[in-house]
């Protein structure tokens, strides 16, 4: 991106609000660690979009390679809100025992949005989870942009996209959140 | 092809099936996956894509037959066709994408290329390396027979196969519930989900022959949290069908009480009057759910769900394939299908629904994968051979005399014929030598009327 390398220097409060962004990003990822869900789902704003679109192998120069309409998830955060409900039941038989899932965050950019108080993030998670006594692991690369906001409680997700590199995924299934 | 080895717990599993018992090694066995694919995938009808998928001249996407990778593209003339992807000069893939559009496939290795009819129109240095001892006519990609039944393609390597029709052996009065919401029928909402896991293909493609048995136990969630009218009290009740010695089943969920097509949209209940017949409306009508296997690895389910608990269910389809990538381990396909002349907005709102139940992350997919990968895992054990699994459901059950649909039809919904047929079916074309005819006659009863049991003392 010509506009990544071409940047102007970084002012001091760049700098504040990628920290400050970073910082929100890694207390969300702990709340997924811990399964703390309930906590986790109000960070996103009533009207937000949660979507993991299927990712297609097309040739090169195709219209696109992320579906414009096939989703692993679709979501709002009311049905977030149902997934986390699920999770609270004890008939979640696929998260009992629970899935070790950890997340590794990197490569964050950040820009304005249209709107005042809303940035574009967009950056790698690397996700491990790990189930049962079973040695091997599920491993997931995925790119997220995120439409965050500036709320007078703090910060919120408007809008999550992610995008997984794999076309077929290797999992078990997708108990947990990407 | 190297002489088969078929395990003899497979000729002791003849013999014990028709009591109910199946030996758990055949989810999980590297000889039985072999033989599934000398005996089983090389000769009979295996999907491999919707109609919609290709709607256009030059649409292709890439499929299988068991570890065969398939070309299937509609051509210039509109004409749908099947091939080996493989070019025929050294065999290499001449297709790399899932899906696109083209006229030609131009291997990248040598560069002969083929038009979408499979013709061979290109070979470089032709006249000059070959000195015309090669016939371009000869080295077409190599065709898959075809046949289509309601928007589905299936293909089969096996010249003799049963004509489809025959094969599906009256089965279509059902797949029509699945394939024809309306007169313009059904079509794929965006390209399908794939993931793969250790699971066996065929302990799903039972499951979704109609295990109405573990939907209050493994979803059990959806019960404690409000998302269903119908208690386990009355789950059982419905129909089970089955086309015998084709090993096709489908399982029909009743719920007293429920109006007509309970969870469809007005335009949908609709085009159902329309499609189906007066027979059919009569079976479907007052169906909750119902969910069915085409022999050997497809099936669909239509379902109801909402995006919240306690809102009126809206009812989705969803087709999928359980595709055998290894002894205990599948490659799993998951489509939504959406009645074509319904709005977007609505076929939107239906997909919603269908992911948050369905695909790797739905809240039923979840759980079913969990309970498959654990069990398939267990049936890898050394002696599993001999570790039999109770399939006694429904033994001396006795068919509706006047069913509407063909088939043989039993009441309850929860019971195993159809699956105790199933299997039976699965081993018929692992016992029967390539070569000689596949005869659904054989298969094993699945059931055993009163009259025909011992009469005990």
């Amino acid at each position: 991106m010509t506009e990544a390398v071409t940047r102007s220097s970084p002012t001091v409060d760049d700098l504040l609000l990628h920290h400050e962004i970073s910082q929100f990003l890694y207390d969300e990822a702990a709340l997924l660690v811990e399964r703390r869900y309930d906590d986790w789902v109000e960070l996103f704003t009533d009207d937000a979009l949660y979507e993991v679109p299927i990712r297609v192998t097309r040739e090169r120069g195709a219209a696109w390679e992320v579906s414009p309409t096939g989703r692993l998830f679709d979501d709002t955060k009311q049905t977030l809100a149902v997934r986390v409900a699920r999770l609270n039941t004890e008939y979640a038989w696929a998260e009992d025992p629970p899935s070790r899932v950890r997340y590794y965050l990197s490569n964050i950019r950040v820009r304005p949005a249209d709107q005042q108080d809303e940035y574009h993030v967009h950056y790698n998670v690397l996700i491990y989870r790990s189930r049962g006594e079973l040695p091997e692991y599920e491993l997931l690369s995925t790119q997220r942009t995120d439409l965050l906001r500036r709320t007078e409680s703090g910060w919120r997700i408007a809008r999550r996209t992610i995008i997984v590199d794999q076309s077929v995924l290797s999992v078990r299934n997708l108990s947990y959140f990407l | 092809m190297t002489a088969p080895v078929i395990p003899d717990y497979l000729h002791r599993m003849w013999e014990t099936l028709p009591e109910g018992r199946i030996p758990a090694k055949i989810f999980n066995d590297p000889a039985v996956h072999t033989l599934e694919k000398q005996r089983l995938f090389s000769r009979a009808w295996v999907f491999l894509a919707h109609e919609s998928e290709i709607p256009h001249p030059g649409d292709y996407v890439l499929r299988w037959i068991a570890d065969l990778s398939v070309i299937v593209v509609r051509d210039e003339h509109g004409q749908v066709r099947a091939f080996r992807n493989a070019c025929t000069h050294r065999g290499n893939q001449v297709c790399k994408a899932e899906m696109g559009n083209a006229s030609h496939f131009r291997c990248s290795y040598h560069g002969w290329t083929f038009k979408n009819t499979g013709e061979l129109i290109g070979v470089p240095y032709h006249r000059e390396v070959y000195r015309g001892r090669l016939d371009r006519a000869e080295w077409g990609l190599r065709p898959v027979r075809i046949d289509t039944y309601g928007g589905l393609i299936f293909g089969t390597l096996d010249p003799n196969a049963d004509p489809l029709d025959e094969y599906l052996g009256g089965f279509q009065f059902y797949l029509d519930f699945f394939l024809k919401p309306g007169p313009e029928g059904a079509e794929v909402y965006g390209p399908p989900e794939r993931w793969v896991s250790d699971t066996d293909w065929k302990i799903c493609a039972e499951n979704f022959g109609g295990d109405g048995y573990h939907t209050p136990v493994a979803h059990q969630f959806g019960f404690a949290l409000g998302f269903y009218p119908s208690s386990g009290r009355t789950h059982f009740m419905g129909y089970a069908v089955h086309i015998p010695g084709r090993g096709h089943c489908i399982g029909i969920g009743h719920t007293p009480g429920l109006p007509p097509f309970v969870g469809f949209p007005p335009e949908v209940v609709e085009g159902y009057m329309n499609a189906l017949s007066p027979e059919q409306i009569s079976v479907f009508r007052d169906a909750r759910m119902s969910v069915a296997t085409v022999f050997p690895n497809l099936s669909f389910l239509i379902q109801p769900f909402s995006l919240a608990p306690g809102q009126p269910g809206l009812k989705f389809c969803t087709m999928r394939l359980w595709h055998p990538r290894g002894p205990g381990k599948i490659e799993m396909w998951t489509w939504c299908l959406v009645p074509k002349h319904i709005p977007a907005e609505l076929k939107h709102e239906i997909y919603r629904v269908y992911s948050l139940a369905f695909g790797a992350a739905g809240t039923f997919e979840q759980d079913d994968f969990e309970n498959w990968t654990n069990l398939s895992r267990q049936h890898a054990a050394f002696n599993a051979d001999s570790f039999e699994l109770a399939y006694l459901q429904g033994l001396d059950l006795e068919p509706i005399a006047d069913f509407p649909g063909p088939g043989r039809a039993f009441t309850p919904y929860v019971t195993e014929i159809g699956f105790r047929n199933l299997w039976g079916t699965w081993l018929n074309y692992l016992l029967t030598p390539l070569g000689e005819p596949v005869d659904p006659a054989r298969v094993p009863p699945a059931f055993h009327p009163p009259e025909t049991q011992p009469v005990a003392d």
